[in-house]
């Protein structure tokens, strides 16, 4: 083999490594330097290897085969990352947000085209609500299935989120961080700031007071109960229940102030199943305005006239649709305070 | 040998040599101080202080580098002249995080040499290792009375060996 040939093996090799090498670093200046260095490594050990001191062919394919692999190589880059699952601890925040913003965009385009539906189709309220729970359903399935597929093959690629950064932003990440190991604080990307508190502590026991008190009311119902539906009361009840636990939930955050973050993304979770089941009571009274009161002279409890049934519906649809956008706040709480851990 | 027991040995030999390479390199950056030392003069002097027993492929050396720097437990800088190779070096807190994991990894083989009938014995005269934490605390260099990973207090287990003042 001459010279030639010897070079050729190397370049060859080095080619190969570069192939291998995962898309977030070759987008990067950094990636030729790597080459450079494995180069400069690769021909000191055959120079090394070598009986003259000048690298021979057979001291190059040693050299090269000390090297180890371009896909081992590669494979030692994209090693990059806390596994947690299949989705990378740092690519973990990112995920949920992709997901809660398609979800939203899903639930709102749903709740839209059932809106429209609703007023300009002639179908009937309960294939309207069919469509709205299948469209959600759907949706959500197919969004969820795709969003993880590109985030799972995207955590096996190494990437880190500040690498769909442009370099501007990168450099400013990196002087925050530091200026965050010096301070021990967390800083804003924004505002190159310390972040705010994440919560006031005296709204949410103000809040939580009030939400635990009016929970109490329903559930006591202190009221003359004979104005009212059996069933209706009933429903109450479980409304008074899930609104004291939320109300408990939100007192016990205000209690733990700005501290333990992470009892805080904990709270936020169970919150939202307690909101989302709300939902099916919602969806009981809809279907039953007979139970609903309307109160008309001479004060007595009716059910809501007939001629009122759509826009009765309309405004619980409204509601379902609040009360879904409303836990996505929730997701977002638990995204945010993940910066503070 | 097998396939099936080749290929179960080798994937735990890796597991077990990756944190011990890691340190490996960082015990050879260490030894170089602030001279620094390049990647190539790492793999070399790792084959030759472990007796060619601690192998790793030369080529992946570079991204454990890469990520140890982008840890903070290293910096690097490149030579302005000549070759204008990247000498590695720790920095202050690489030093922290190394005494720490050496000692913690030290006390750990000692106290596992008994399973394989081995002996391994610490060089207690020349470093101390803080009872509260591990870290490897070196006497000839010795600048506080408390460990600087964990505070704890060492001044019972300096006047144990006469070196309290």
């Amino acid at each position: 083999m001459n010279e030639n040939n010897m070079n050729y093996s190397v370049r060859e090799y080095i080619k190969e490594v570069e192939k291998n090498l995962p898309e977030w670093l070759k987008n990067k200046k950094e990636h030729k330097e790597i080459l450079a260095d494995l180069e400069e490594h690769l021909w000191s050990k055959a120079e090394e290897l070598s009986e003259t001191g000048e690298p021979d062919e057979k001291s190059v394919m040693l050299a090269i085969e000390h090297m180890g692999t371009p896909q081992n190589i590669a494979k030692e880059y994209k090693r990059r990352g806390e596994p947690k699952y299949y989705i990378t601890k740092e690519l973990a925040p990112s995920y949920i947000k992709a997901l809660s913003t398609v979800f939203g965009i899903i639930v709102a385009l749903v709740i839209i085209g059932l809106i429209v539906s609703f007023f300009t189709g002639d179908s009937s309220f309960e294939t309207l609500i069919g469509g709205l729970f299948t469209g959600i359903q759907t949706g959500l399935l197919l969004s969820f299935t795709i969003v993880t597929i590109v985030f799972v093959a995207l955590s096996m690629e190494g990437y880190f989120p500040e690498d769909f950064k442009s370099k501007k932003e990168q450099k400013l990440m990196k002087q925050l961080r530091e200026q965050e190991i010096e301070e021990g604080v967390p800083v804003s990307q924004t505002l190159k700031q310390p972040l705010k508190p994440f919560i006031k502590p005296a709204g949410e026991i103000v809040g939580g007071g009030i939400a635990l008190f009016f929970g109490i009311v329903l559930l006591s119902q202190p009221f003359p109960t004979y104005m009212f539906f059996p069933d209706f009361l009933m429903i109450l009840r479980i409304f008074g229940l899930i609104t004291m636990l939320e109300g408990s939930l939100d007192i016990s955050r205000g209690i733990i102030g700005n501290r333990r973050p992470k009892t805080h993304q904990v709270l936020h979770a169970l919150i939202i199943p307690l909101k989302l089941s709300v939902i099916p009571l919602i969806v009981i009274l809809m279907n039953r305005p007979e139970i609903f009161p309307f109160f008309s002279e001479p004060w007595i409890h009716v059910g809501i006239p007939i001629e009122f049934y759509d826009e009765y519906r309309a405004i619980f649809s409204v509601i379902i649709a609040i009360i879904s956008l409303t836990t996505i706040e929730n997701i977002y709480n638990i995204i945010k305070i993940q910066k503070y851990k | 040998m097998d396939t099936e027991f080749q290929e179960y040995a080798s994937k735990f030999e890796s597991e077990i040599n990756r944190g011990i390479s890691t340190l490996s390199i960082l015990s050879i950056i260490n030894q170089y101080g602030e001279n620094g030392v390049h990647g190539y003069q790492i793999s070399k002097d790792l084959l030759e202080q472990t007796h060619k027993k601690l192998v790793i492929e030369e080529g992946t050396l570079y991204p454990i580098l890469r990520k140890l720097e982008d840890d903070r437990i290293i910096k690097s800088e490149r030579e302005k002249e000549g070759r204008k190779r990247k000498y590695y070096y720790l920095t202050v807190y690489g030093e922290k995080i190394y005494n720490y994991l050496s000692g913690f990894y030290s006390i750990l083989t000692e106290a596992i040499s008994p399973l394989f009938d081995v002996s391994v014995h610490l060089k207690q005269h020349k470093y101390l290792y803080c009872p509260a934490c591990a870290n490897k605390i070196d006497l000839q260099n010795l600048e506080a009375k408390y460990c600087d990973v964990c505070g704890h207090y060492i001044e019972k287990e300096l006047d144990e060996r006469g070196l309290a003042k």
